[in-house]
């Protein structure tokens, strides 16, 4: 009886493909992140030195990725006061969104982008907001 | 009735007797309120320029010069009394010796025996009696008087025997006048026709007559005039003799010498034969006398009067020693001082046993000094004093010092009480007038001194109390204040300013032990920041009080996170760095979600930022 010849994939190729496989997730991970992130031109905010002495950083701006906490105050002609917290930190900050920004809809638990400037007085005023 | 009166008179004359020697060397003691009775009595006549005193045994007071005295209780009546009481019987033999002469003399002047031989042996005897001590030269004063009334009757013999000769005398000069008017030689009458000239010689031997008759006439005025001058002095001589006499008697009865006033009126009957005995005394004397006896004042009253005091005084010993035997004290005291009081001088009470009469002694000298104890208002002493009398003398009454004891004990029990409340109630003008009403009543009353000591000693605390409330108010020691709050209450109860201080730290006081209390439950359940928050709260308003501090600082330590973020935010917030000063307050409510201090902060910086909202 004739022996059939042997069509089995080599290990090997197993093992490289499923090497590609998640390089391939890692990779496209990676680029999502980097494209996803619409300031990633910005630095973002030195949180602890925020809270020692925000005048030091008054006038600049920075990028903050947030989850809304709580609504502290509102005013239709300046805008909105969220707390919110700092993603990947314990930290919470006060946040003013402006009233051009009335349009969004902004609730506790989501999560945003904001680009910021520390304003007069240390106050961290929103530029832009991009929802996550 | 009529004894009544005649001891009335007696008593008087016994009070009135040392008056006539002697001021009295101290004030009597103040009389008691007139009763009706007295005012109603009649108006005192006057005797000797002073009041007469009166006696009333109804209430055994002496009136004298508007004053009254209780007989058995003033210094003049005691401190004789007293002298008496402890006087020894006068029972030696020289007494015995005074006596037996005394009655020698009025036997011998007795009606019965009169001669005048007796009355000379008598009289022999008055200065043997008189140089007796107890005598008091009283029986030389009556021998003068006697002697006085002889010399008197004496002087108005030889006024007699005078008046004989100037009869004598008369009759001569009559004669001779008769004689002289009737042998004259007459000269040769004119002619009848010629009636001038008969006229004329009529005249003239008229004139002739009345000349030879001159020095007969006027003899015989002279010997008239003389005679009737004589038997003038007669009279008088007999007269001032008798008064003089009298006036040894009255004086003698008003020194309650009763014997001696016997011995003087035996006499003056002896002497004064022709029974002429009516007293020439004054209007005043012989009124009370009339008054006393209802009869005018002779010597038969006198008389009449002193035999029934003498034998007043021998009842009234008597009655004493009955009394005493029975052992009723009051009773026996009271008749030994009526019959003191009436014959202090006859011999029932000078014969009288000491050791008797100190019975008496003792148990007069308690009831004086009950008396004078319930003067002063001394009621503890008094009522030890009725103890005593009572248990020695089974008839003393003490019903009524002891009213007077209870009833000063109840009110100024009453007062003390009212007194008492007001201490506690701080009511300081009360509190003084009940004291000085409880003090008028009873003013060594244990209890006053008790109380007030109370009283006084609390004032003294409540003194250092408030001084110790001062000093810590200011320092601000609210605390040593609230442990102490009780005492500081009490102490500034009457001090309405004082209390208001009081009333608003304890206000205070409330609120920071109201936190404390509140911490302790919070920490209790493991919530430090909540426990520190609320420290932390009443530390804002009290930052002084020590307990507070000490449990803000374990708390602090024990909430170090919160307390730590809560500050931050607070310095960020004053160096107007309000971002992150908010962020810090959000951190702090993250930690500690009912925070009211970061829920504050969070408002109030919220406010800077939206200032619309």
């Amino acid at each position: 009886m004739a022996r059939r010849a042997s069509s089995s994939v080599h290990p090997i190729w197993i093992i490289a493909c499923v090497i590609l496989l998640f390089a391939a997730i890692a990779g496209g991970w990676l680029l999502y992140r980097n494209v996803s992130d619409p300031y990633r031109t910005l630095t973002p905010l030195d949180v602890p030195a925020y809270l020692e002495n925000a005048n030091s950083l008054r006038g600049n701006v920075y990028k903050i990725s947030v989850t809304v906490d709580t609504q502290l105050a509102w005013s239709p002609t300046v805008g909105r006061l969220y707390s919110v917290l700092i993603d990947g930190k314990s930290d919470v900050l006060p946040v003013l969104i402006p009233a051009r920004f009335n349009q969004l809809n902004i609730q506790k638990g989501q999560r945003y982008f904001f680009k910021i400037e520390v304003g007069d007085k240390g106050i961290l005023r929103a530029q832009d907001v991009r929802k996550v | 009735m009529k004894r009544c009166v005649k001891f009335s008179l007696t008593a008087g004359l016994f009070l009135a007797a040392p008056l006539f020697a002697q001021v009295p060397d101290a004030p009597a003691p103040a009389p008691p309120a007139p009763t009706a009775a007295q005012a109603s009595s009649p108006q005192q006549s006057k005797f000797l320029g002073g009041d007469v005193p009166m006696f009333n045994p109804g209430t055994e007071i002496v009136t004298w010069d508007g004053h009254n005295w209780n007989i058995n209780n003033n210094r003049l009546f005691e401190a004789r009394f007293e002298k008496y009481l402890n006087a020894p019987e006068e029972t030696t033999e020289q007494d015995k010796q005074y006596q037996a002469i005394l009655r020698t003399i009025l036997d011998k002047l007795a009606p019965e025996h009169l001669t005048t031989k007796s009355v000379d042996e008598a009289f022999r005897l008055l200065p043997r009696a008189s140089n007796f001590d107890i005598d008091a030269r009283l029986c030389d004063g009556l021998a003068d008087a006697v002697y006085s009334a002889w010399r008197a009757q004496d002087a108005s013999d030889r006024l007699a025997q005078a008046n004989d000769a100037l009869e004598q005398e008369r009759k001569a000069a009559e004669w001779n006048a008769k004689v002289t008017a009737e042998s004259g030689k007459l000269d040769a009458a004119p002619p009848a026709k010629d009636k001038d000239a008969s006229s004329e010689w009529a005249k003239e031997q008229d004139l002739k007559r009345t000349m030879r008759m001159q020095p007969y006439t006027t003899r015989l005025a002279e010997i008239l005039g003389t005679i009737k001058t004589n038997q003038a002095k007669k009279e008088l001589s007999l007269l001032q003799a008798k008064i003089e006499f009298q006036a040894l008697l009255v004086q003698l009865f008003f020194q309650r010498r009763f014997q001696h006033v016997l011995i003087g009126t035996h006499f003056y009957r002896a002497v004064f034969t022709n029974g002429d005995t009516k007293l020439e005394v004054g209007k005043d004397t012989k009124d009370m006398f009339q008054k006393s006896t209802g009869m005018p004042p002779t010597v038969g009253t006198m008389d009449a009067l002193a035999n029934e005091a003498i034998r007043d005084v021998r009842e009234g010993v008597q009655a004493f020693r009955f009394l005493l035997q029975q052992n009723e004290l009051e009773s026996a005291s009271k008749r030994l001082a009526e019959a003191f009081a009436i014959g202090e001088y006859l011999p029932e009470l000078r014969t009288l046993p000491r050791d008797e009469k100190r019975r008496v002694l003792e148990f007069s000298q308690k009831s004086y000094q009950l008396v004078s104890a319930i003067e002063v208002k001394d009621y503890a002493l008094a009522e030890k004093l009725v103890k005593e009398l009572s248990t020695t003398a089974k008839d003393f009454d003490t019903s009524k010092p002891m009213a007077a004891i209870e009833t000063a004990r109840t009110v100024s029990a009453m007062h003390l009480a009212k007194a008492r409340n007001a201490a506690v109630s701080g009511d300081k003008t009360t509190l003084e007038t009940e004291l000085k009403e409880a003090t008028e009543i009873w003013p060594r009353n244990p209890a006053l001194a008790e109380i007030s000591g109370a009283i006084f000693s609390q004032g003294d605390v409540q003194q250092k109390a408030l001084v110790d409330l001062d000093q810590l108010l200011s320092q601000h020691n609210y605390r040593q204040i609230y442990d102490d709050k009780l005492r500081f209450i009490a102490a500034s109860a009457m001090y309405p300013d004082r209390q208001e201080q009081l009333k608003k730290v304890l206000d205070q006081m409330q609120i920071i032990e109201t936190a404390i209390i509140q911490a302790g439950e919070i920490r209790k359940r493991g919530d430090y920041a909540g426990a520190w928050e609320t420290l932390e709260r009443a530390f804002k308003q009290f930052p002084d009080d020590s307990k507070l501090n000490q449990l803000r600082a374990n708390l602090t330590t024990e909430a170090a996170d919160f307390v730590r973020t809560l500050r931050t935010a607070e310095q960020l917030e004053e160096k107007d760095q309000i971002g992150s000063s908010l962020a810090w307050y959000l951190k702090a409510q993250k930690l500690y979600p009912g925070s009211e201090f970061a829920q504050d902060g969070i408002n109030r910086l919220t406010k800077k930022v939206l200032p619309e909202t």
